[in-house]
């Protein structure tokens, strides 16, 4: 499982990206935020404040939202990470549905905070399809972003269970 | 901008991007309890346990601590179970402080400590934070401790040699200090389900809902003698008042043999934030935190209360 390299002792991971599985060496003190980033090339995530505060950092692990910088790339040796460029794909030929609410409901401002936004967005709705406002403010109360004042992300975040609903109404 | 203005500025980020990297550390992974006892022994002071590392990584990142081994328990599944069966509640070191959050079993037998949990970081820091990080950090201010103590409970020390059972209460010694002796690893938190007609709450109080770190938190449980009753016994834990969570012991005694009601609760208050020992900081000033123990005192016990009589 180890190996000697240039770095000192290295560790070999085997991890799901996005659906795709990667057999990386990595060294212990690289974080899975700097593993997405600058190893795998995946720029979606967002390096911010990099000690948790922010949420610019987030990604699902296992289906849940964590802060990819408080993760050692080590750590997620066998698990299953979904980042924004995996939520897009999702989509399919467009976007996927909260990105286009994001899009049409003005919240998105400078950006830096709509992958983590979407994805902890993505892990509420993949476990309860129709939150309440205080569930989805909750949901999100670990993304900080200094440019919209929330409440639009709030709204785009409502659009998408609208439409859900309105898809199980029977005509 | 004024160039004597702009010179004097401070740099937007005081510690450059460098500084904030990991340092570097050998990691070990043991795959059981008793692997992970041995590698403790052996490499004694020079390693750090490695749970959800919400705490740990920032404090390594900011070179607080530099450890030359970190030891995973990540791959101890034994250390992630969480058992409720009978009068009895076993909870592994490792189980997060989200599933704590939400798990529907522990929210109907210890309220109060969901309420912690709920309370703790962030949704993206519980999902990694675990129950044992936040005991053995020993935060004065954590969120976990004082409901635990409230509710009474022990924590199971293993080493190689040994293993020790502490009440929660006597596990703390101060800011960051506990009794934990090198080699040392806190495998479990039990405690027993609370009898019929008690009750108990957490609230705390920061400047804003999420992310925050308490300014006073309070755990209260009562016991009542039979629904409409008076208590027969009560525990009121005060947390971010003093070096380590405290016990309102004064407040306690009031309680005891008394009906409950509004007037008994607020002297209880009282008696509690007399017994506080806060101090001024930026977060708020020991008066102001002293005068909201009393409230945070007053309100657990009447939510205790309400639920005690309800089972």
């Amino acid at each position: 499982m180890w190996e000697e390299s240039e770095n000192g002792l290295m560790k070999q991971i085997k991890i799901t990206v996005n659906g795709q599985e990667y057999d990386l060496s990595v060294e212990p003190n690289l974080t899975l935020l700097d593993l997405l980033r600058e190893r795998l090339g995946l720029t979606g995530t967002k390096k911010g404040c990099d000690e948790g505060d922010c949420g610019a950092c987030t990604v699902l692990l296992n289906g849940k939202a964590v802060s990819s910088c408080l993760v050692l790339a080590v750590e997620a040796n066998g698990k299953d990470v979904l980042t924004i460029e995996g939520v897009e794909l999702e989509g399919g030929d467009s976007l996927h549905p909260l990105q286009k609410a994001f899009v049409e409901n003005g919240a998105i401002q400078c950006g830096f905070c709509t992958p983590g936004m979407i994805l902890s967005a993505k892990a509420l709705l993949d476990k309860n399809p129709h939150p309440s406002q205080t569930q989805i403010r909750r949901a999100i109360s670990g993304n900080l972003c200094r440019c919209t004042g929330y409440q639009k992300i709030v709204e785009a975040i409502e659009t998408v269970c609208n439409g859900n609903q309105a898809k199980s109404k029977p005509k | 901008m004024p160039e004597e203005v702009r010179q004097g500025a401070k740099p937007l980020r005081q510690s450059g991007r460098e500084e904030m990297l990991l340092p570097e550390f050998d990691y070990h992974e043991p795959s059981t309890l008793e692997e992970a006892c041995a590698v403790m022994t052996a490499l004694g002071k020079c390693a750090i346990l490695l749970a959800g590392g919400t705490d740990l990584l920032v404090r390594m990142k900011k070179k607080d601590l530099v450890p030359d081994h970190l030891v995973s328990l990540g791959s101890i599944d034994q250390l992630k179970e969480l058992k409720v069966s009978g009068r009895k509640v076993q909870i592994g070191a490792l189980v997060t402080v989200g599933q704590i959050a939400e798990s529907e079993r522990l929210g109907d037998v210890l309220p109060a400590l969901c309420q912690g949990a709920l309370n703790l970081g962030s949704p993206l820091v519980r999902n990694l934070a675990t129950i044992g990080g936040n005991i053995v950090s020993a935060r004065p201010a954590a969120d976990l401790p004082p409901p635990l103590m409230a509710y009474g409970a022990r924590v199971i020390l293993a080493s190689e040699k040994r293993e020790r059972t502490f009440a929660l209460e006597d596990f703390f010694k101060g800011p960051g200090e506990t009794v934990m002796e090198s080699g040392e690893i806190l495998t479990q938190i039990s405690l027993d389900v609370p009898p019929p007609h008690s009750g108990a709450a957490y609230l705390k109080l920061g400047k804003r809902k999420a992310l925050e770190i308490s300014l006073v938190n309070v755990a209260s449980f009562i016991h009542l003698n039979g629904p409409d009753g008076v208590v027969d016994s009560a525990r009121i834990v005060m947390g971010a008042v003093g070096p380590k969570p405290l016990r309102a012991f004064s407040a306690e005694r009031l309680l005891a043999g008394e009906k409950p009601s509004d007037h008994l609760f607020e002297a209880a208050g009282k008696a509690a934030a007399d017994e506080s020992s806060p101090i001024d900081d930026f977060r708020g000033s020991a008066e102001y935190r002293r005068t909201m123990v009393s409230v945070l005192t007053v309100r657990t016990l009447r939510s205790a209360l309400a639920r005690a009589r309800k089972k």
